[in-house]
């Protein structure tokens, strides 16, 4: 494995979430081992060969000292490690007819010459690789269990469920403390990425802006071609300002601050009055709120005039939002929305009537020749009714 | 007097004013100068821009305006900061202006800074609005003390941050241009308020009055 081989910038060598777990497997392996070599000591003189006992218990040392050198570095935590063990394992199993008498292994009295030692290799395979694997594990080693035995009983049954169901509990240990280290680095690094992201905009708030400001306003005061760059200078101003501001970020739980994303729309024209607090709504319906509001300002910019100014509004009202949309152009005559929508012209009015409707909000247009349009969005909130109750 | 941590900005301002015919009586780069040097220039307006690097400009309106009766304070920052504006309104600034602003623009805000009106910007309108409604959805906060506005006040305030002006308002409503001014005003003044009766019993509360008397004067 590389997780050793290339550190992040800053971040120092990453740590495998499971090492306690592995360390745990390393140790019931030794306590297992130690235990099974008791069991010989007490049993040696009734087995029908005493001498395959001791070289399985040597074979049975040497191996629990592979697997401990393998298990305790990153690197050797692999599947196809815990496959050999397995084998390994099991076949010690096996030995277990050539050492026990058959009236030993037929009793069940006498236990099988790796006894609680096959555990160790499901609790590997379980931290290893998850559940499934886990119980799959498990499952193998007791259906050597019945092999070498050559019967089934409650006992061997007992064990059956034992060995699947401590895969199985491990295996999910493993997994989730794996998938809650990956969280725990993904808030890690988002953190760190708004901390510089904030750092950055203090930054050019404190020099660009300033400086695009006052190109700005000394600009426009000289005239002439500084007034085109002051113009040019503003727009530059407002793009970077929206581009600089933070919380438009979508949340976890779907929702996203209308405020924020309406703040965007903000030119030297158009002044965008919000909430200090977020007005969090879900993502669908701010997108489409936004959209309209486009929609509007686009309205305002190829009908009011050219010398038109636009202001928007969001209020927060809890179980509703309002938005609105004002213009100073030229307005619209009487009856000239209503003929529009005779003549079948799919009018601004029309449409917005239409995305409002889809919304279950209400819209009311008020407008007079010379005193510009005013749009008026009225749109519930979700979910306000539980909001309400509480 | 002119407050800014940019020097350029700062002299700017300063230059633009003094050729308008107001008496620049100091400017001041930081906080902590500009709360020390207002207290012995005692200047009819205070221009104070927010972002001042290590101690927010919050805290010196604070205390400029807690302090100094005769002064007042026109924030003057980038549109971006809006949480800020409205912690600088709710200390105790009497309006706020983008930086974009025209000179005259600014010359026109001063003037009014000093007569005493509020100068609203929309953006600040929408700020105000939306602080009266947190506080009458929070529970926590819906007590008697809770200052709220009249129908009428909520009225002229949607229309500023509309981008009415004072005059169209008052056209639109059928009241005096004055009568508007007030409106706009009061609904300033019953937030600076609640925000010093908040901060009052937020200090009795958590034992940061040294007075022992305190605790027995009645808020």
């Amino acid at each position: 494995m590389i997780t050793g081989g290339a550190p992040e910038a800053g971040v120092p060598e990453a740590k495998d979430p499971t090492t306690p777990l592995w360390r745990a497997a390393v140790l019931l392996r030794v306590l297992t081992l130690v235990f099974a070599a008791g069991v010989v000591v007490v049993h040696v003189g009734e087995y029908a060969r005493p001498w395959l006992a001791l070289v399985a218990i040597g074979l049975m040392a040497v191996w629990t000292a592979a697997v401990t050198a393998g298990y305790l570095r990153p690197a050797g935590r692999r599947l196809g490690f815990t496959v050999a063990d397995l084998v390994v394992s099991c076949a010690t199993m096996c030995l277990s007819p050539l050492v026990l008498t058959p009236a030993q292994l037929a009793g069940g009295q006498v236990p099988l010459i790796t006894t609680v030692w096959v555990t160790g290799v499901v609790a590997a395979g379980a931290v290893c690789a998850g559940p499934a694997v886990g119980a799959g594990f498990g499952a193998v080693v007791a259906a050597f269990n019945y092999g070498v035995r050559g019967y089934v009983d409650t006992d061997l049954t007992r064990d059956l469920i034992l060995l699947v169901g401590v895969g199985f509990v491990l295996g999910l240990a493993a997994s989730t403390s794996r998938r809650s280290a990956e969280r725990l680095e993904q808030a890690l690094r988002a953190e760190a990425a708004t901390a510089e992201r904030e750092r950055l905009a203090r930054s050019i708030h404190d020099s660009v802006l300033q400086v695009l400001a006052r190109v700005r306003r000394r600009g426009a005061e000289l005239g002439g071609e500084a007034a085109e760059l002051a113009r040019l200078a503003g727009e530059q101003e407002i793009a970077l300002r929206a581009l600089v501001s933070t919380g438009s970020v979508v949340r976890e739980d779907g929702t996203v601050d209308l405020g924020a994303r309406l703040r965007l729309l903000a030119t030297d024209r158009v002044e965008v009055s919000v909430p200090a607090t977020a007005v969090r709504l879900p993502v669908a319906l701010a997108g489409e709120l936004e959209g309209i509001t486009r929609e509007a300002l686009t309205n305002v910019a190829n009908h009011a005039g050219p010398a038109a100014r636009a202001w928007v509004l969001l209020e927060d009202l809890g179980d509703e939002v309002v938005l609105s949309v004002r213009d100073d152009g030229v307005g619209i005559p009487p009856g000239r929305l209503d003929e529009a929508e005779r003549e079948g012209r799919m009018g601004v009015a029309l449409s917005m009537r239409g995305r409002v409707a889809g919304l279950g909000g209400t819209i009311a247009v008020e407008t007079a020749p010379g005193a510009g349009v005013e749009w008026e969005l009225r749109v519930p909130r979700p979910g306000a009714r539980v909001a309400v109750a509480r | 007097m002119v407050v800014d941590d940019h020097p350029m900005w700062r002299d700017g301002v300063a230059r633009d004013l003094g050729e308008r015919g107001f008496e620049v009586l100091a400017t001041a780069g930081d906080a902590a100068a500009a709360v020390r040097i207002a207290t012995t220039a005692r200047p009819a307006v205070v221009l104070m821009d927010l972002n001042l690097g290590a101690v927010s400009g919050v805290e010196a309106i604070r205390q400029i305006t807690g302090t100094l009766a005769g002064t007042r304070v026109l924030v003057l920052s980038a549109s971006g900061d809006h949480g800020d504006v409205l912690e600088a309104v709710k200390a105790g600034a009497s309006g706020y202006l983008v930086k974009s602003a025209s000179v005259e623009e600014l010359v026109d805000a001063v003037r009014r800074t000093a007569a005493g009106d509020a100068v609203f910007t929309p953006g600040l309108a929408g700020l105000v609005l939306g602080e009266y409604r947190r506080m009458a959805a929070e529970p926590a906060e819906r007590d008697e003390r809770l200052p709220s506005l009249t129908q009428r006040e909520t009225e002229v305030l949607r229309l500023v941050a509309k981008g009415l002006t004072a005059r169209q308002i008052a056209a639109r409503l059928v009241l005096s241009h004055r009568t508007v001014e007030n409106h706009v005003q009061s609904t300033l003044r019953k937030l600076q308020l609640h925000n010093r009766v908040e901060l009052a019993r937020y200090a009795i509360e958590h034992g940061l009055d040294a007075d022992p008397e305190a605790e027995r004067t009645p808020q």
